[in-house]
């Protein structure tokens, strides 16, 4: 089984690098468990990392407003709901997967979405805050735990 | 009753770009604004490093064209170091820019052009995406757009390191030479890529051309505006998207300005306005007017529309006769008409397909010199490429061991906020009327800025990693009447 973490984020904003920076962490602690990747790009650009892969991982930042930053979400990525995207540059995970279901793409059959709630993802050369800095800790295990689930599976 | 509809991707990118549309008592628009994320805080953020990390620390700008960042950084670092490649690192680099050129265009039209001319502004919203231009076109055409990118992507990943974030320009040259055998790759990439061009404008042609609808939209004023248009071009004047003069001609199509990279300042000022981030560029000749089109008035366009008008031709067989069919349907030079923007990417598409094509055929391609050492001391450098957005600026001022001390960057966007900004405000005049305001006519109004394929700045990958629009409804004291979500968000 072929699985990829992929973590998604841009250093230079802020928060925004804590799905980089916690790839880099994982590929380090979890080596051969998996392909590890970064990516700053978004939308459909994405497509080209996941060709291949049974399974697949996404890290990212999120901001909710709704729970206390550094808080670790999981989500399906079916279950975030399509949009008509007005530009390219904004269509998402569901549009991917609704696309390479549809053209018979070699695609992963299961995506789970692992994010952080953030505060800043805005400012640029900015650090990253302090109660992100302590939610990737949780972030590295809850990933560590979904790859154990799968491959024991696969076992 | 004096009406608000805003219009506003509630992205990461909050309280930019949105629009806001405001009725009159009559219902009709007042006046419509187009608010554009700003590349904020970037320049500062430059200050104080080495001027060599520019072109892998500039590209992680934005999400979307991180490779005319590099390039443009690139070309500023060769004038900084005033070093002169060796043609064959020249050559290599168009070649890379050539790709991705085409890689970008093509998405563009598919997957943002592409539901709106292909599945129809007014279509059911659900339908406007790019299942929906696959539903029209067939689903092996989406197979197609897809195996043509990924084979690009990895082209380009083997010349210059890494696809997103690419690693190979450096002063004076690039990183690596290109191989014998990698040549011969290159070429069948290139064949490749011009056969989807050429397949591409064929839709274009059955599906948009043939759809008298669709080319009285592209033909009405409601999307026209008479502005000046800027672009790079070669010593022939023909549409160069790495290398060469800045032209700009005025709305009657005749050349007023042409001028060297370095000289641009002396040519592009910038104008604020309290409603928006964004600095509106026009041209310092002409001076700032107002939101005025007309040869009185300095606001230029930038991107596809505007290269092709700024331009005297292509520079490949196959793209210039493309250029010439382009002028004769639609009433000769300059073409004014927004929405004829999807046409001119597909041209240059051809275009970056045939010279992608040259350029691996030149022997010169495999020549392992390429790079110039740069021995003199650093202090000022500006370079300038043609984004797949439009002309794309990069200045640095250094200290003499290269650490920066001032940047300035103008990105595509910026030349094109002020017409952008008109396109948005006359769509909105000619299409609500009344009060009356539905899904299809805001998409069409949308459709005004989308022509130019905007650029709303950093990378937008962050969950929900999408753009949920929302419509509001206000009354003349600002109370919410009426509220619709396009979409929803998590």
């Amino acid at each position: 089984m072929k699985v990829l973490v992929l973590g998604l984020g841009n250093e230079l904003l802020s928060d925004d690098a804590v799905g980089i920076l916690t790839v880099r962490r994982l590929s380090e602690e979890l080596k051969g468990q998996a392909d590890f990747a970064e990516s700053a790009v978004c939308g459909l650009a994405l497509l080209d990392y996941f060709i291949g892969y049974d399974k697949a991982i996404i890290i990212d930042a999120i901001k909710t407003s709704q729970n206390p930053p550094g808080t670790v979400m999981s989500l399906d990525a079916e279950h975030i709901p399509p949009v008509a995207a007005p530009s390219p540059h904004y269509a998402g995970l569901p549009e991917l997967l609704a696309i390479s279901m549809e053209l018979k793409i070699d695609f992963p059959q299961e995506i789970r979405i692992f994010a952080l709630e953030v505060n800043d993802l805005h400012t640029i050369g900015g650090a990253i805050t302090p109660a992100v800095v302590n939610g990737m800790g949780e972030l590295v295990k809850v990933v560590a735990r979904q790859l154990r689930e799968w491959n024991m599976a696969y076992a | 009753m004096k009406r608000e509809i805003l219009i506003d991707p509630i992205t990461r990118l909050e309280g930019h770009g949105k629009i806001d549309i405001f009725l009159n008592e009559n219902g009709d628009v007042d006046r419509a604004y187009l608010q554009i994320p700003e590349l904020r805080g970037f320049e500062k953020f430059a200050e104080g490093r080495p001027a060599e990390d520019m072109p892998q620390i500039t590209s992680r700008i934005s999400g979307v064209c991180p490779t005319a960042h590099h390039m443009a950084a690139t070309r500023a670092l060769d004038d900084l170091y005033k070093v002169e490649p060796p043609d064959s690192a020249k050559k290599i680099r168009e070649l890379i820019y050539s790709l991705f050129f085409v890689e970008d265009h093509a998405l563009h039209f598919f997957f943002l052009g592409g539901p709106d001319f292909i599945v129809g502004p007014t279509a059911p919203k659900g339908e406007r995406n790019i299942l929906g231009v696959l539903g029209k076109v067939g689903m092996e055409i989406g197979k197609e757009v897809i195996g043509v990118r990924k084979e690009l992507r990895e082209l380009i990943s083997l010349a210059g390191g890494k696809v997103i974030h690419p690693v190979f320009g450096l002063p004076g040259g690039v990183a690596r030479p290109l191989k014998k055998e990698e040549q011969t790759k290159f070429i069948a990439g290139a064949e490749h890529a011009v056969k989807f061009a050429q397949f591409s404008l064929g839709i274009f042609n059955d599906v948009v051309l043939k759809n008298k609808q669709y080319v009285d939209w592209i033909l009405s004023d409601t999307y026209t505006h008479k502005t000046y248009y800027m672009g790079l071009v070669d010593e022939n004047n023909r549409v160069n998207f790495y290398d060469g003069k800045i032209r700009v001609v005025a709305p009657e199509g005749k050349e007023f300005l042409k001028f060297k990279p370095q000289e641009y300042l002396e040519h592009i000022a910038e104008h604020v306005e309290p409603w928006s981030y964004i600095k509106f560029c026009y041209l310092k000749d002409i001076g700032w007017k107002g939101f005025e089109e007309g040869a009185d008035s300095g606001i230029y366009a930038v991107a596809p529309l505007a290269r092709l008008n700024a331009s005297d031709g292509m520079a490949t067989p196959l793209a210039q006769e493309a250029y010439e069919q382009y002028f004769t349907t639609l009433g000769g030079k300059p073409v004014h008409h927004t929405l004829a923007n999807h046409w001119a990417r597909l041209i240059e598409l051809l275009y970056a397909a045939e010279r992608s094509l040259q350029l691996a055929k030149d022997p010169e391609i495999v020549n392992p010199n390429v790079r110039t050492i740069p021995t003199e001391i650093p202090t000022e450098g500006i370079g300038v490429v043609e984004a797949p957005r439009g002309t794309l600026f990069h200045h640095y001022q250094t200290d003499e061991k290269g650490i920066v001390k001032k940047a300035n960057l103008i990105v595509a966007t910026q030349n094109n906020a002020a017409r952008m900004a008109m396109s948005v405000d006359k769509a909105a005049k000619g299409l609500i009327k009344e009060g009356q305001v539905d899904d299809g006519l805001l998409n069409m109004v949308e459709m005004g800025f989308r022509a130019y394929d905007p650029c709303h700045g950093c990378a937008t990958h962050c969950l929900p990693g999408q753009t949920p629009l929302w419509v509001r409804l206000f009354d003349a004291e600002h109370r919410l009447i009426q509220e619709i979500k396009h979409n929803g968000g998590l």
